[in-house]
C-alpha cells in the first residue's frame, strides 16, 4: 500500500441485500493510486469493477472500509457534500455515454456547469473549447443519436472534463466501441491526462489495451483485488 | 443553479414535450379560469352593489318613523320624549309633522329631511292602466343625485302640474321609449271617501256588498321626466312609480293608505306623515345622527346598519365560489402528479446523470419543482385570459337579452388586481404542492440505478 497514495481505498467492502439474500460485491478491496497516474482495473464480469468506480465516485456509499481522495475521507461525506465532491472533483464516462438524448452535443457538454453556477456565456465558452479539444468542433449542434458511438463517447469525455476534475473515471469506455475508436479515445485519453494532470481510474475487459496505456493495472475477481501491478514508473 | 438557470431549464424541457404540457396546462387552465370566473362574478356582483350603493349615497340615508307605543296616549314628542326612557309602553307617541321636521334639520349632521306621504292611484296612459302608489316628493329632491333620470328633467317647482314616471312603469304601460312619453298626458285617478247618500245607503243596505263608502277623482299631469328604475329601495326616500310636486298634490283629493294595515293603525299612530327620511352630510356621522333620533323616541333603519351583515354574506358568497372553483383545481393537480410522475419515470437515465455530474437531491428536486410551478404559471396566465373571455361573452349574452327589457348594461364580472394576480399565484402554488411528490420521488432516485436504466 502506497501510504502518499492520492487514492487511498482501504478494505472496501460492499454488500448488497434483496431481501433475505446478500450479496458481497466487494470485499475488502485495497488499493492506491498515486495523483496523475493511469489506473487500469480489469476482471470478469461481476468482479466488483464497477462497484469499485461507483464507490470512488461518491455515487453509492461502502458497507464498510473507508476511502481517502486528496486527503479527504470521502466515505464519511454527507449525500450533499458528496454531490458537491462529484461535481468539483471527479469526471465520470460510461459504458452506454449516458448522454441527454433530447440535448445537443454542446448543451451535453455544458450541463454539469449548470450546477456549479457558471453563467451561461461561460458555460458555452467551455464547452465548446471541450468539443473543440476531443475533435468534434463540427459537431456542437448534433444530438447524440445524429453521432457515432465514438463521437459520442468524445461528447462524454469532454463533459467529464468540463467541471475540471481531478480524477476522471472511466467504466469501460470503449464498451460499445469497435476496437480502432476504442483505441483512438484510450489514446485520447492518454493525451488528455498529460495536458490536464489528470488521474485517470479505467474498467475495462480488454487487459491489452489497459497494458497498452496503464501506468497500474488492478484485478479484481469474485469482489478483491487479485493484484496491483505496475506497469511503468512515473512519467 | 441560478434562478434563471432553473426557469430555462423547466421551459425546455417542458417544450420539447409539448402535446402532454399542452393538456396538462390545459386542465390547470380550466381549473383556474373557472375559478377566477367565480371569483369575478362575486367580486362584479359585489361591485355593483357597492357602486350603486355609493352612487346613491345609499349609506347616507336614515329611514325614520314613529316608534310604535301601545297607543295608550298621544302627545308631541317635544313635550315628553326627555321624561320617559325609549321602549317604554307608555312612552308618546313621536308625530312626524312639519314642525318635527324643522327640528331634525337642526341634529348636527343631518342634511334633508324628506317626508313620505304615498298614496294609492290608478294612472292611465293611452289606453293603458296601472295601480300603483304616487309619492309626493319635493322638486328639490328631484332634482337631486337621489334621482337618476333617464329621459326628460324633473319637474319645474313644487306647485308645476307635473309628475315623473319610472321606466319600469311604462314598461308595464306597454310604452317602449321612455323619450316617446316625455311630455304625454297622463291620468292619476286617486281614491276619495264618498258620503253621498248614495254611497252610504248602498254600504247600509247592500246585500252582502260591504264595499267601504269611496268613489274617484281623476287629474291630469304632464309627464316631465322619466326615472331609472330604482332596484334597491331601503332607505332612500324614493320608492314609487309616479312623483307629483307637494303643491300639486295638495290640491288633489286623495285617501292617503299605503297598505291595509294602515286601518288597523290608531288616528293618533296615523297622524302625521308615515315616515320621514334623513340624509346625512356624512357616512361617518350616521351612527351619531341615528344615535340623536333615538333619543328622541323614533325608530331608525339605515343601510349601515347592515354593512358588516352584508359583507358577511359576501364572505360566505366567496367562500362558496371557491369551494365549487376547488374541484376543477383538484382535478387539475392529479393531471400535473400524472405529468410531473411521468417526466420523471422518462427522465430516469437523466435524473442519474444529474447526480453523477454533481447535482445535489436538491438540485434535482428544484428542476422538477420549476417545471411544475411552470405548468402552474402558464396554466394561471391562460386562465385568466379564459376567465376574462368567457365573462365577455357572458356579459354581452346576458346584456344582450337584459336590453330587451330596458335594464341598462351591467358589467357582472369584475377583475381586481388582486383577483388577476392571486389567481396567478394560486395557480403557481398548487402546481407546486402538486409537484411536491413527484419532485421528492426524483431527488430520491439512486444514481447508480438510474445509470443503468434502460
Amino acid at each position: 500500500m502506497d501510504a502518499d497514495g492520492f487514492i487511498q481505498i482501504e478494505e472496501l467492502t460492499k454488500v448488497y441485500s434483496s431481501g433475505p439474500v446478500e450479496v458481497v460485491a466487494l470485499r475488502d478491496a485495497t488499493v492506491s493510486i498515486g495523483r496523475g497516474r493511469f489506473v487500469g482495473v480489469t476482471g470478469t464480469s461481476g468482479s466488483g469493477k464497477s462497484t469499485l468506480m461507483n464507490l470512488l465516485g461518491g455515487l453509492d456509499t461502502p458497507s464498510s472500509g473507508r476511502i481517502r481522495v486528496d486527503g479527504r475521507w470521502i466515505s464519511e461525506l454527507s449525500k450533499t457534500d458528496l454531490a458537491l465532491f462529484r461535481r468539483h472533483t471527479i469526471g465520470m464516462i460510461f459504458q452506454s455515454f449516458n448522454l441527454i438524448p433530447s440535448y445537443s452535443a454542446l448543451e451535453n457538454v455544458a450541463f454539469p456547469l449548470l450546477f456549479a453556477d457558471v453563467p451561461r456565456k461561460e458555460r458555452v465558452r467551455r464547452a465548446a473549447e471541450l468539443l473543440c479539444a476531443v475533435g468534434l468542433e463540427g459537431r456542437s449542434d448534433h444530438r447524440p443519436s445524429e453521432l457515432s458511438g465514438g463521437e459520442q463517447q468524445r461528447v462524454a469525455v469532454a463533459r467529464a472534463l468540463v467541471n475540471r476534475p481531478t480524477i476522471l473515471l472511466a467504466d469501460e469506455p470503449t464498451g460499445n466501441l469497435d476496437s480502432r475508436t476504442s483505441r483512438q479515445i484510450v489514446q485520447m485519453l492518454y493525451d488528455l491526462r498529460a495536458e490536464q494532470g489528470l488521474t485517470i481510474v479505467m474498467i475495462s475487459h480488454e487487459e491489452a489495451l489497459l497494458r497498452e496505456f496503464a501506468d497500474e493495472l488492478v484485478r479484481l475477481q469474485d469482489g478483491t483485488v487479485l493484484s496491483q501491478e505496475t506497469l511503468r514508473g512515473r512519467p | 443553479m441560478r434562478a434563471s438557470d432553473y426557469i430555462e431549464h423547466a421551459w425546455t424541457n417542458l417544450w420539447k414535450k409539448k402535446l402532454r404540457t399542452a393538456l396538462t396546462t390545459g386542465g390547470v387552465v380550466i381549473g383556474i379560469g373557472s375559478l377566477i370566473c367565480m371569483f369575478a362574478f362575486g367580486q362584479g356582483i359585489q361591485r355593483n352593489i357597492k357602486d350603486r350603493f355609493t352612487e346613491l349615497e345609499l349609506f347616507n340615508y336614515i329611514n325614520v318613523s314613529p316608534r310604535s307605543g301601545g297607543g295608550a296616549r298621544s302627545a308631541r314628542l317635544r313635550r315628553h320624549a326627555q321624561s320617559q326612557p325609549a321602549g317604554d309602553p307608555n312612552e308618546p307617541i313621536a308625530v312626524l309633522d312639519d314642525d318635527l321636521l324643522e327640528e331634525l334639520m337642526r341634529i348636527e349632521g343631518i342634511e334633508a329631511a324628506y317626508p313620505e306621504m304615498r298614496f294609492p292611484a290608478q294612472i292611465r296612459l293611452g289606453t293603458r292602466e296601472q295601480f300603483t302608489l304616487v309619492q309626493v316628493v319635493t322638486s328639490k329632491a328631484c332634482g337631486s343625485a337621489m334621482v337618476q333620470l333617464r329621459a326628460g328633467r324633473a319637474y319645474a317647482s313644487d306647485d308645476a302640474n307635473e309628475v315623473m314616471v319610472s321606466d319600469s312603469l311604462l314598461r308595464r304601460l306597454d310604452i317602449r321609449t321612455a323619450e316617446g312619453a316625455v311630455g304625454r298626458e297622463i291620468e292619476i285617478r286617486t281614491v276619495v271617501l264618498d258620503f253621498s247618500l248614495q254611497s252610504l245607503a248602498r254600504m247600509a243596505f247592500g246585500r252582502g256588498d260591504q264595499r267601504l263608502p269611496v268613489s274617484n277623482r281623476v287629474y291630469s299631469f304632464t309627464i316631465a321626466g322619466v326615472l331609472e328604475r330604482m332596484g334597491f329601495g331601503g332607505p332612500l326616500p324614493i320608492r314609487s312609480d309616479v312623483f307629483v310636486p307637494p303643491g300639486a298634490a295638495a290640491g288633489m283629493r286623495k285617501l292617503v293608505l299605503t297598505g291595509v294595515s294602515d286601518l288597523f293603525q290608531s288616528p293618533e299612530e296615523t297622524a302625521g306623515y308615515s315616515a320621514v327620511t334623513v340624509k346625512v352630510a356624512s357616512t361617518r356621522q350616521v351612527m351619531s345622527v341615528k344615535a340623536s333620533l333615538e333619543e328622541r323616541g323614533l325608530r331608525t333603519f339605515a343601510l349601515m346598519d347592515q354593512l358588516d351583515e352584508m359583507q358577511k354574506g359576501f364572505i360566505i358568497m366567496d367562500m362558496f365560489l371557491l369551494a365549487i372553483g376547488m374541484i376543477g383545481i383538484a382535478v387539475a393537480s392529479l393531471g400535473i402528479v400524472n405529468t410531473m410522475v411521468m417526466s420523471i419515470l422518462e427522465r430516469y437515465r437523466e435524473i442519474g446523470v444529474m447526480k453523477a455530474v454533481g447535482a445535489t437531491d436538491g438540485d434535482v428536486q428544484k428542476i422538477f419543482l420549476f417545471e411544475s410551478g411552470m405548468i402552474g404559471l402558464l396554466g394561471g396566465v391562460f386562465g385568466l385570459a379564459l376567465a376574462w373571455a368567457v365573462s365577455f361573452v357572458i356579459n354581452q349574452v346576458v346584456n344582450g337579452f337584459a336590453a330587451r327589457e330596458g335594464v341598462p348594461f351591467i358589467q357582472y364580472f369584475s377583475f381586481p388586481w388582486w383577483l388577476c394576480l392571486g389567481g396567478i399565484g394560486f395557480s403557481i402554488l398548487v402546481s407546486l404542492l402538486a409537484g411536491i411528490y413527484p419532485t421528492r420521488r426524483a431527488a430520491r432516485v439512486d444514481p447508480v440505478v438510474a445509470l443503468r436504466h434502460d
